[in-house]
């Protein structure tokens, strides 16, 4: 009983900590300030150590690791949207954007899970047979810290996709109202340069040039590593899946899924090879994966078939 | 000759390699610079050096009105220029015609011939193609998802009539017309598969396989601006560029140094790794083909105590399968039992299982579970399923009988029920008996002659209930297991490209970074690039340029000498994050 108390304590401590969190981090956007910065970070790391508490308990009062239902792998999604922010801060990279993307995560998974979902779901149920076994560790946490990268990842893309096309509607109106800039034979790519230069003393748009490059490489990064983690994932499920049914694959809807998540973004890896098609043709791509990372995730289960199927709203 | 010499064409070159490296068949890049004189460089894959042929046309610009002779000298390159200011050049063969053609390199006659193949490789191997299979597989492989698959054409007919077509077009003839039912086993599909295979093996070949030469080939850059003009490059003034070294070494790069120039790398594996991410997914296709047209499957429901032979059950996968002398093994289901929670959930399902050779003599007897299959010469015993074959009662203190149980629900939730007539006439159209239901071996519910609920029973109690005027006792529920066997040649090659597949990923993260040091006079020029990593190496660079240390010598200028200090060395306040 002790645990279940102490478990709906640390959730309810967690998520009021990422709300905070993720207000703090909102307004360093607009507001530069050291020490809001340091106490977001503060935060995020507090906010972490709550919700291993409610992972921990949960796993000593259910007898398995927290990863057999919807709740929990929400849970698990939060804990590792604040991991990966706890991560990139301690590598010392200069990041004062990274908490506006990654504690907006960690507090909307995590208020997911606790609010949304109907209580009898948030429950901790025995593990059915065919859980038993210990792939469920290797693969289901594979899957989803391979989820939280990804997300991170296409949220950069997002967000960088947002402040280019901003960036270029100003190049676009100052290249109308100075018509002097009009030489024959530059190509777009070689205009913007131009104007990136004039503007280099510009202190708001050179300052967003370096931003957008922040953005696009942390969204390489984190979609690289999210790769190799959704392909560990995907290949231990279907190994496990040998294991308990004599198949490794069988044309499940959330196999399949998954399968084309991991096109998608080997797509977006390969188009950052090819120089020419640079930031903002892999950032469209890797948009594309932030929906399809979702769909995989919830949307087959609406679709209520498979071996997947959490059953929830059929 | 002109006005163009060969040097001016090993500047175009060098830039030309810069910009576009890998690039095969004609393309041509433009007038030289120089007004005086144009010439064309084409960039042509050579005959069966892996190389770069640059075959410049000099015209002569004295003569216009002449028909120009045209000067061809074929300038062979052996590797492109990564940081070498003048690359080696060769000359391959000198010919001066006045074709519009390539030059001859030794093709003859079977030119065309021996293009062929290369063409089509080059066309493979390209980016464009590639990603357009990958976006058309995914859009196949999203379509099997909302399309239910391998039902019968029945539940095709049903739910998608002609009627009244689902999204306005869609029929029971679209559906089993383009193969949609099994979109995954569909010609098209899997000739899409086979088309991304052969892109796989052509880029191998064409594009990874030779950037792998590049980057395990390095040089030293012996020129100041060269190495300025890199991505992260900086001119440490007062330097020793011995103490670079060192830092490069103790932040992992492996470092080599020539007289005063120094060359540092690190992760060159993450060059490496993408070609065994594609030789890893080659060989998972593989073993899945060899899974599909090899092997055998089968499944089989055994009633407690009942036995099977294990050829019996097995059918063939495909042209490949072979039978083994295993398969004369007699399978023997001793018992099948369910554990339970406290709740009354299920636990765990259990089959004992004995396994018998043609004379009768056990070879393996094994409890077999979910997700602990039984394993045997290559076949493989899966517990995949169950169901309740009979029920065993005393009726009136008479029996046993065993009522044989019918599945009424299947799945998840599974529902057995068996009926106990009360008359002994079997000609009646309307027995009146006893219904008995049950979900699992627990427990059983009956229900009297008008399907009233009567009582709960749980077998081997021994508590009997008296029903109609009968007194019923429930003995025993017999199980059957239902069990799944597999032989799956492919597997090991699976596992094999799996366990690739999971490595080579992990290591293709990893950024190949070099850097290239100069020492000129007492500063050091240093510079260096990284192909994933960018910020992150531009960070270590600026971390590792911070923490060399400055050295003050003691003839510093004539007018300064009260402001040397006593030492040669002195480090800069940075020194101490060294250790």
């Amino acid at each position: 009983m002790i645990f279940i108390t102490l478990e709906h304590i640390s959730a309810h401590v967690s998520f009021s900590l990422t709300f905070v969190v993720t207000l703090i981090y909102w307004g360093t956007l607009v507001y530069k300030s050291e020490e809001l910065s340091n106490s977001g970070g503060k935060g995020m790391i507090v906010t972490c150590i709550c919700i291993t508490g409610v992972l921990v308990t949960r796993s000593l009062y259910s007898g398995h690791l927290p990863l057999s239902n919807l709740y929990e792998s929400f849970m698990f999604l939060s804990w590792t949207s604040s991991m990966i922010h706890i991560v990139i801060e301690v590598r010392g990279q200069d990041a004062w954007w990274l908490g506006a993307i990654t504690a907006p995560s960690a507090m909307l998974t995590h208020g997911f899970a606790t609010l949304g979902l109907p209580d009898k779901m948030q429950q901790s149920a025995m593990l059915v047979p065919a859980l038993q076994s210990h792939w469920l560790m290797m693969h289901v946490s594979m899957i989803l810290l391979s989820y939280a990268t990804l997300l991170c990842g296409s949220l950069s893309s997002i967000a960088f996709l947002v402040i280019t096309s901003q960036i270029n509607q100003k190049i676009f109106i100052n290249v109308k109202n100075s018509f002097f800039f009009n030489k024959n034979g530059n190509s777009h790519d070689q205009e913007k340069k131009e104007l990136k230069h004039t503007f280099g003393l510009s202190f708001i748009n050179y300052r967003k040039w370096l931003f957008t490059n922040q953005l696009d490489q942390l969204s390489y990064r984190a979609i690289g590593l999210g790769f190799s983690l959704l392909t560990i994932g995907i290949l231990s499920g279907a190994v496990w899946a040998n294991e308990a049914w004599g198949s490794y694959w069988s044309w499940d809807p959330k196999e399949t899924w998954a399968l084309i998540t991991w096109i998608i973004f080997a797509i977006y890896l390969h188009t950052r090879i090819n120089r020419g098609w640079k930031g903002e043709k892999p950032a469209i791509v890797a948009s594309l994966g932030f929906i399809l990372v979702w769909t995989c995730y919830l949307g087959v289960d609406l679709l209520g078939i498979g071996l997947h199927s959490y059953g929830w709203l059929i | 000759m002109g006005h163009c010499n060969i040097c001016q064409a090993q500047r175009i070159l060098q830039d030309c390699a810069n910009i576009s490296r890998w690039t095969y068949g004609n393309k041509s890049l433009g007038k030289h610079p120089s007004q005086k004189c144009g010439f064309r460089i084409q960039l042509l894959p050579s005959g069966r050096l892996r190389n770069f042929t640059v075959m410049a046309r000099i015209k002569e610009a004295k003569n216009p009105t002449k028909k120009s002779k045209l000067h061809s000298k074929s300038l062979s390159i052996t590797s492109p220029p990564e940081g070498t200011s003048a690359p080696a050049l060769s000359d391959v063969s000198l010919s001066s015609e006045d074709s519009s053609g390539q030059a001859e390199m030794g093709f003859g006659g079977l030119g065309v011939l021996r293009k062929l193949p290369r063409k089509v490789l080059k066309l493979l191997s390209s980016l464009p193609l590639a990603i357009g299979e990958l976006s058309v597989l995914s859009g196949l492989l999203a379509l099997g998802t909302f399309i239910e698959q391998g039902e019968s054409p029945q539940f095709y007919f049903e739910k998608y009539p002609e009627d009244s077509p689902v999204y306005g077009f869609l029929t029971w003839r679209w559906v089993l017309g383009l193969c949609l039912d099994h979109v995954y086993t569909a010609p098209y599909f899997l000739g899409l598969v086979v088309l991304l295979a052969a892109s796989l093996m052509a880029c191998t070949t064409t594009t990874q396989l030779p950037m792998v030469k590049v980057a395990r080939r390095w040089t030293f850059m012996k020129s100041g601006s060269a190495i300025l003009k890199l991505e992260v490059a900086e001119s440490l003034p007062r330097a020793n560029i011995q103490d670079l070294g060192v830092l490069l070494m103790g932040s992992g790069y492996e470092v080599f140094f020539s007289e005063s120039v120094l060359y540092g790398f690190k992760g060159l594996a993450g060059r490496l790794a993408p070609i065994g991410v594609h030789a890893a997914l080659l060989l998972i296709m593989a073993g899945a083909t060899l899974s599909s047209i090899g092997g055998y499957h089968g499944s089989v429901t055994v009633p407690q105590g009942l036995n099977f032979m294990m050829g019996d059950v097995l059918t063939p996968n495909g042209i490949l399968s072979k039978p083994i002398p295993d398969f004369q093994t007699e399978v023997h289901v001793d018992k099948f039992y369910i554990d339970y929670y406290e709740n009354g959930e299920v636990s765990q399902f259990h089959t004992d299982l004995s396994l018998r050779d043609t004379n009768g003599k056990e070879v393996l007897k094994k409890t077999i579970s979910v997700n602990s299959p039984l394993r045997f010469g290559g076949i493989t015993i899966y517990q995949t399923d169950w169901s309740i074959s009979a029920l065993q009662i005393h009726k009136n203190g008479a029996g046993p009988f065993n009522l044989a149980m019918a599945t009424l629900q299947s799945g998840d939730n599974k529902l057995f029920g068996t009926f106990l007539p009360l008359e002994d006439d079997n000609s009646s159209t309307n027995p009146k008996g006893i219904s008995i239901l049950a979900r699992d071996l627990q427990s059983v519910v009956l229900y009297d002659q008008e399907g009233k609920f009567v009582g709960v029973r749980r077998p081997g109690s021994n508590h009997p209930i008296s029903i109609d005027g009968m007194e019923v006792v429930v003995d025993d529920a017999i199980g059957s297991t239902g069990l799944e066997l597999k032989l799956d040649p492919g597997v090991p090659v699976v596992y094999a490209g799996f366990g690739a597949l999971m490595f080579t990923t992990i290591v293709s993260f990893f950024s190949h970074s070099q850097v290239w040091a100069l020492q000129e006079g007492t500063s050091v020029v240093v510079g260096g690039k990284s192909n994933r990593d960018k910020l992150g190496f531009q960070e270590e660079m600026n971390r590792i340029f911070d923490s060399v240390p400055e050295v003050v010598g003691k003839k510093h200028s004539a007018g300064q000498q009260s402001a040397s200090l006593e030492n040669d060395e002195i480090s800069s306040p940075m020194e101490s994050t060294l250790s």
